[in-house]
């Protein structure tokens, strides 16, 4: 399946029905979000209160991004002084274009990338290999789901819709291996096969977790050593981050650090954290010869205009809003055709990735789980639905299909209606008086078309309007 | 195990001879005077435990002669071993032993030829094991801090499966804020710093954790006791 970014409602649609009935997807899905519930259950309570560390996280960011202009400008100016050589992106087709071109100035053949959600949403491998340079993705989840030629389905759990026994067949098919579902089996052979890479890669690309401007520091944190093989062994090393990922202060850092490797994969500090701010000094034995930064806008000003949605740019991409959604454990990853599928993703992804993930705020229940994990706080629920109100305030695109044209212009007459309590209890009465026949032992389980939709999936119960005074009552009371 | 258990009888008698922990308000500077035996004592002891919870080993608190026994021992079945630049420990003392001990082993040298940068990465690669020394250790999750400099190069503590790190007793710091500010930022925006905590891992598969992906599948510490006295 190749990676459309946005799609259409309808495909949405059928892609999270499909997800939906997968009860195999869904027991995987289950399965991890379960298991990783209980690793973030096992540190969130230790020593240091978790709640201040939230509070303290999303007050620097809240600083950070209300002085974004400045501090990007401290930390390119660091960057630079350490000899790195810093580009800025306006939208994901120049992002694309420098890097391919920083790739063939180098003589680039092989690149290998360590994970990164900023790159997938500039769709840089395609360009990469359309270039002719074999790109190579080796977190390990990435590595499956590139063999698979399928995108990832969590931002940290790349391969979290597939089993080990999916993995044990891939392998086999593959790399004609005896089959083994055994994942200490499985890791050690993509070892061996990624670390010939790893050695004679031309060009390292990873994403950037966080950039300090006070040291001009890039900190990028993972679990495997392959983020560090992609920085250090290769001669070229390209990092790729958004403008949101800037922090102020060294001091600052720790906040993250502990709240990020404690929502993401339930620890409290990541295996691997890399504190990088250029190419290698000229005695060095090991790091880049040149270092290239591609600092990417691609729609995030757009969302600091915005002061409801400007929140978003404060995500640090934990993942831990997918592992509590109830939408994302029903349908996973793919449905949402993003790089950045889930709660946090139904936001940024109309935003980074195109008009065409539009849709995406209307998938959620807006049950608010994602809002009470958020490591800092982001209020997910208010800002799905200013984007809703913002995407249905405008008049309807000529291109809906007709059934959801319909379906709009039924709803804005009723919210007309609805404003005129009057008029609506007098319908309300005149539609419970039709139902009532339609309803059986108070269940209302067949309408005729074109409600017959509704009842389709759910049942409803028989509406019974209440008393003028009931109604009169619970307005005094409202 | 066994080790930290003993390790922890022996601390715990030390506790109890009274000395009071400073409070967390007053951060200790990064060398922390040898007086404060308590307070080292109860650092030491928390960094053990966060880094076996990690899947890392803590060798014990060794003086130098003990640490160098130690390295000779684990390096007896190795083809080679890589061994860095100190930071306060002199390693030259620990590749004598292990050289004399009929070890093949490797050293870290500056260096500006292209040529000489690649030989190196090719030996190293086939190490089996790597000793290095961290620049401090962080007790309240287990954590090494190791800079990258000209003879002590980060594909150290990468490359070989086999990692064994040490650290000076007196630069144990309780928590991460302590350790940058160790560092300072002077220093931060001069060198390339790694925090590693645990060997390489990952839970991608199942969410299972897997040690040992593409970074060290082990991860040995020795805390080293400055005196052999």
């Amino acid at each position: 399946m190749a990676m459309t970014a946005g799609s259409t409602p309808r495909d949405f649609f059928q892609a999270s029905a499909a997800g939906a009935a997968d009860h195999e997807l869904r027991r995987k899905l289950e399965n991890a979000s379960a298991r990783h519930l209980a690793h973030f259950a096992e540190v969130r309570g230790e020593f240091t209160p978790y709640e201040d560390e939230r509070t303290a996280a999303r007050a620097i960011k809240q600083e950070a991004i209300g002085r974004l202009d400045e501090l990007l400008i401290d930390l390119t100016k660091r960057l630079e002084a350490h000899g790195c050589k810093v580009f800025f992106a306006a939208n994901a087709a120049e992002a694309r274009e420098h890097i391919v071109k920083l790739a063939q100035t180098s003589g680039a053949k092989r690149i290998v990338k360590g994970k990164s959600m900023t790159t997938e949403e500039i769709g840089l491998n395609p360009a990469l290999e359309a270039a002719g340079m074999e790109v190579l993705e080796t977190d390990l989840g990435e590595y499956i789901v590139q063999l698979r030629r399928e995108p990832p389905s969590h931002i940290i759990t790349p391969a979290i819709h597939l089993s080990k026994e999916d993995i044990g067949n891939l392998f086999r098919e593959k790399f004609g291996i005896p089959y083994t579902p055994e994942p200490d089996e499985l890791t050690a052979e993509a070892r061996e096969r990624l670390r010939e890479s790893f050695l004679h890669a031309d060009l390292g690309i990873t994403g950037v977790n966080f950039a300090i401007a006070e040291t001009g520091t890039l900190v990028v944190v993972e679990n495997e050593g392959n983020g560090r093989m992609c920085s250090t062994l290769p001669d070229v090393f390209v990092a790729v981050m958004g403008i949101e990922k800037v922090i102020p202060k060294l001091a600052d850092l720790p906040h993250f650090l502990e709240i990020l490797g404690r929502t993401a994969t339930g620890q409290k500090l990541t295996t691997y954290t890399n504190f990088i701010q250029g190419p290698r000094a000229a005695d060095d034995l090991d790091g880049p010869r040149d270092m290239h930064v591609v600092i990417l806008d691609n729609g995030r000003s757009a969302m600091l205009a915005d002061p409801v949605l400007r929140e978003a740019l404060m995500c640090i991409r934990c993942g831990a809003c997918l592992n509590v959604c109830p939408v994302y454990r029903h349908i996973g990853g793919h449905a949402y055709r993003s790089p950045y599928p889930g709660p946090i993703g139904s936001i940024i992804s109309p935003n980074l990735v195109g008009s065409a993930a539009a849709h995406l705020p209307f998938a959620s229940t807006l049950c608010g789980a994602c809002k009470d994990v958020c490591p800092v706080k982001i209020d997910i629920p208010r800002i799905l639905l200013h984007l809703r109100w913002k995407e249905t305030s405008g008049p309807t695109p000529p291109e809906w299909p007709a059934a959801a044209r319909r379906a709009r212009a039924g709803a804005r007459r009723f919210a007309r209606m609805a404003r005129h309590p009057r008029t609506m209890r007098i319908l309300s009465r005149i539609a419970a008086a039709i139902l009532k026949p339609v309803a059986h032992d108070g269940w209302i389980r067949r309408m005729p078309p074109p409600f017959g939709n509704w009842t389709k999936l759910r049942d409803f119960p028989r509406p019974r309007p209440r008393g003028r005074r009931a109604v009169k009552r619970q307005d005094a009371e409202g | 195990m066994a080790e930290l258990h003993k390790l922890v009888a022996t601390l715990r008698t030390a506790l109890e001879a009274g000395t009071s922990e400073p409070a967390r308000a007053q951060e200790p500077p990064a060398e922390v005077p040898l007086a404060h035996d308590a307070y080292r004592a109860e650092l030491v002891t928390r960094f053990a435990r966060e880094l076996e919870a990690v899947g890392g080993r803590f060798l014990g608190i060794l003086t130098l002669a003990e640490t160098i026994a130690r390295l000779v021992a684990l390096a007896k079945n190795a083809r080679m071993v890589a061994i860095g630049k100190g930071v306060a420990i002199d390693t030259g003392a620990i590749a004598a032993a292990i050289d004399r001990a009929g070890v093949p082993i490797m050293r870290t040298a500056p260096t500006t030829d292209p040529e000489a940068r690649g030989a190196f990465r090719d030996r190293l690669a086939r190490a089996d094991m790597a000793v290095a020394e961290a620049d401090y250790a962080i007790a309240s999750t287990g954590t090494l801090a190791v800079l990258t400099m000209p003879s002590r190069p980060s594909s150290l503590t990468l490359l070989a499966p086999a990692s064994v790190i040490l650290v000076q007793i007196g630069r144990i710091v309780p928590d991460l804020a302590a350790a940058l500010e160790a560092f300072g930022t002077d220093t931060l925006a001069a060198h390339r710093m790694t925090l590693i905590t645990g060997p390489s891992r990952t839970a991608d598969i199942e969410k299972r954790i897997v040690l040992g992906v593409h970074g060290p599948k082990s991860l040995d510490v020795i805390v080293v006791w400055p005196h052999d006295d």
